[in-house]
């Protein structure tokens, strides 16, 4: 048994969004009256409540013991790389190789090892991806990598 | 337009076959998506709202509904065969859905879910059909104080019902509610929370939030999962049959299910989750032999299954009719309308009678096909359950991207998804909903305005939340449930 540390941080991380949103919205915008209110109004009201919940949530469980959870840094990793590299590369090798690079980074998280299925399964889903997005729904997507 | 004349012309117009193809469509997609482990109808709507932008409105609509009762029942077959839920309330069909299959009556829980889900959007459909008339005629005598009265009303009793803790359900409620500010005030043209991004001045892309907050989290949450086995053998013809005295066990649990169902899911708030575990602990309450459910009562199957079809539909009365979503999954149908340009409220029974008809009409249908075509796809849905996840994922991962590309054409939205999975996995490593930030996040535009155009016209003074009958009740109900909430954890706290 450990420490709550899933209520303790992510409380803590809330109050603290709640009191950053608050206090750019006092520093930034027009609160108005609660007759008129300005567009710093809402947002101050919401941040100084989420300061005060996230707090609530955060302080009791200081006192608590659960399960820490089962975290997957490297499924977490893989997911989320592959999304910046396809993201990233969309525009920049296209959209044949930007798949095909998702999906080998992507795959990196898979619990089999191995490189054959791999590639195969890139190679698989860019051609999907193409006959889908390109040809089937004609999004205006490069395929290939401009040439110099 | 009685309630008849209605019917029909929705009928007329939803077997179009432009219209049609797009029901089947839904229908059958949203089952495919369901099947897929772990992945519910939220993150099934999500990945395939981009779809829709290619269609018109109402068939938008009425496809994206079919994705939703699709997506449930491909739910119950993942929870049924394998117990892989992919929503909290097909995890309540699991429990007696997969003893069932254990027993080599896989078939026959299948049957069950599929003639439950069917009894109960039936049932949920003339519940819609006669409340939202009703409602519509109703809310034209809602004021700016009761919509933002009734909303919050909406958020804490999302927050509160059936939570285990209310602090976190409200944290994340007024968390979605503070990203709903980002970007430009309509009132005063400020830019908010926008950090000098031109790609933020529209808000925050509900699409990007949805598919990070569920798709990319789901997959990083599945992807290290070992292939799992679940009931194997043959699934379907005969199989399915279920008994003569399962059949006579049926139509009980059927209605009380529905009867709960179509309730709960009209009122704010509440919604399929709340509904399935109500009806499944009412029938074990009712039942003469309460010792059998967990064991493989096929009434622990029908009646959740009616009930959060039920629900799924009589959901639908305040979206529609007062353009208020009720629970996470309306939210986001209401975000996809508004992207196809439509607002929905009291007025669209008159003003858009062809999307209200005509999608009450496909529910009927949709449902119908469902029934139809899950007889011979049965085989194909359970072999999907066999493709082993690691070939599914990096596909779904891509569709994903170009999904939210799709909407504005801006790959500055792809890398959002990314920042918005990372967030989304840790608030449910740390369960926090994410469900309810995505309503917070939808409503919070909507109080934002109703709330500022209320007290402008009471001159600033909060009593016009008291003084307006309609809104002093939504405020009486929202006090009533912050105390009763409070009086719970109060509660818990002696106990221990």
């Amino acid at each position: 048994m450990h420490r709550d540390w899933p209520d303790i941080l992510g409380g803590l991380a809330l109050a603290a969004i709640g009191a950053a949103a608050a206090g750019w919205a006092l520093a930034q915008y027009d609160i108005g009256t609660l007759r008129r209110m300005g567009p710093g109004f809402f947002p101050a009201v919401l941040g100084g409540l989420l300061t005060v919940l996230g707090l609530v949530v955060a302080l009791p469980a200081l006192r608590r013991r659960s399960d820490a959870p089962g975290i997957e840094p490297l499924a977490a990793l893989a997911v989320l790389a592959a999304i910046l590299v396809f993201g990233l590369g969309l525009f920049r090798i296209g959209l044949v190789a930007a798949t095909a690079a998702a999906v080998l980074v992507a795959s990196l998280a898979a619990p089999r090892p191995g490189w054959g299925w791999r590639l195969a399964l890139a190679a698989a889903i860019a051609l999907l991806t193409v006959l889908v997005f390109g040809l089937g729904l004609r999004m205006s997507l490069p395929l290939w990598p401009r040439l110099p | 337009m009685t309630t008849w004349e209605g019917l029909l012309y929705g009928i007329g117009f939803a077997l179009q076959p432009a219209v049609l193809i797009y029901c089947v469509i839904g229908v059958v997609l949203g089952t495919f998506v369901g099947v897929l482990p772990g992945i519910g109808a939220m993150a099934a709507i999500s990945l395939l709202l981009p779809i829709t932008y290619y269609i018109t409105p109402e068939a938008a609509l009425i496809m994206l509904a079919g994705v939703y009762y699709g997506a449930q029942y491909g739910g119950s077959v993942a929870s049924i065969l394998m117990r892989l839920p992919g929503t909290p309330q097909s995890a309540v069909t699991s429990l007696d859905g997969y003893p069932l299959a254990r027993q080599g009556r896989a078939g026959v829980a299948l049957f069950t879910a599929m003639a439950s889900s069917f009894a109960g959007s039936m049932i949920g459909i003339a519940v819609l059909v006669t409340l939202a008339g009703w409602l519509s005629h109703a809310a034209t005598a809602f004021g700016a104080a009761d919509y933002a009265a009734m909303m919050i009303l909406g958020l804490v009793a999302a927050s509160t019902i059936g939570s285990s803790s209310p602090a976190k359900g409200f944290a994340m409620v007024v968390l979605g509610l503070l990203l709903g500010c980002v970007g430009t005030d309509v009132n005063s043209g400020v830019q908010r929370f926008t950090f000098g991004r031109t790609e933020l001045l529209d808000g925050i892309n509900l699409v990007a939030l949805a598919m990070g907050l569920f798709g990319v989290a789901e997959v990083i949450a599945n992807v290290r999962d070992p292939d799992r086995q679940g009931v194997t053998g043959k699934i379907g013809g005969r199989q399915l049959l279920p008994r003569r005295d399962d059949l006579k066990r049926l139509p009980g649990p059927m209605l009380r299910g529905s009867a709960l169902g179509s309730f709960f899911g009209a009122l704010p708030g509440t919604g399929s989750t709340l509904s399935s575990f109500l009806a499944y602990a009412l029938e074990r309450r009712v039942s003469r032999r309460p010792e059998r459910f967990g064991e493989g009562a096929i009434e622990g199957v029908s009646a959740p299954e009616s009930a959060n079809n039920a629900a799924a539909i009589s959901a639908f009365v305040p979206t529609l009719t007062l353009g208020i979503p009720g629970d996470p999954i309306m939210a986001l149908m209401l975000g996809a309308l508004v992207i196809h340009g439509v607002q929905p409220g009291p007025m669209m029974l008159e003003a858009r009678p062809e999307m209200f008809w005509g999608l009450v009409a496909s529910f009927g249908i949709g449902n119908l096909l469902l029934l139809v075509l899950n007889l011979p796809l049965i085989g194909i849905w359970v072999a999907m359950l066999r493709i082993p996840f690691r070939w599914l994922y990096p596909a779904i991962l891509i569709f994903l991207c170009l999904g939210v590309y799709s909407v504005r054409g801006l790959s500055f939205d792809i890398l959002a998804v990314a920042a918005i999975g990372l967030a989304g996995y840790l608030l449910a490593l740390a369960r926090f909903s994410p469900a309810l930030l995505l309503l917070g996040f939808v409503l919070g535009p909507l109080i934002e305005t109703n709330l500022r155009r209320a007290l402008l016209i009471g001159r600033g003074d909060p009593m016009i939340f008291l003084d307006r009958p309609i809104a002093a009740g939504f405020v009486l109900a929202t006090v009533g449930l912050l105390a009763l909430s409070l009086v719970q954890a109060w509660r818990r706290r002696r106990a221990r």
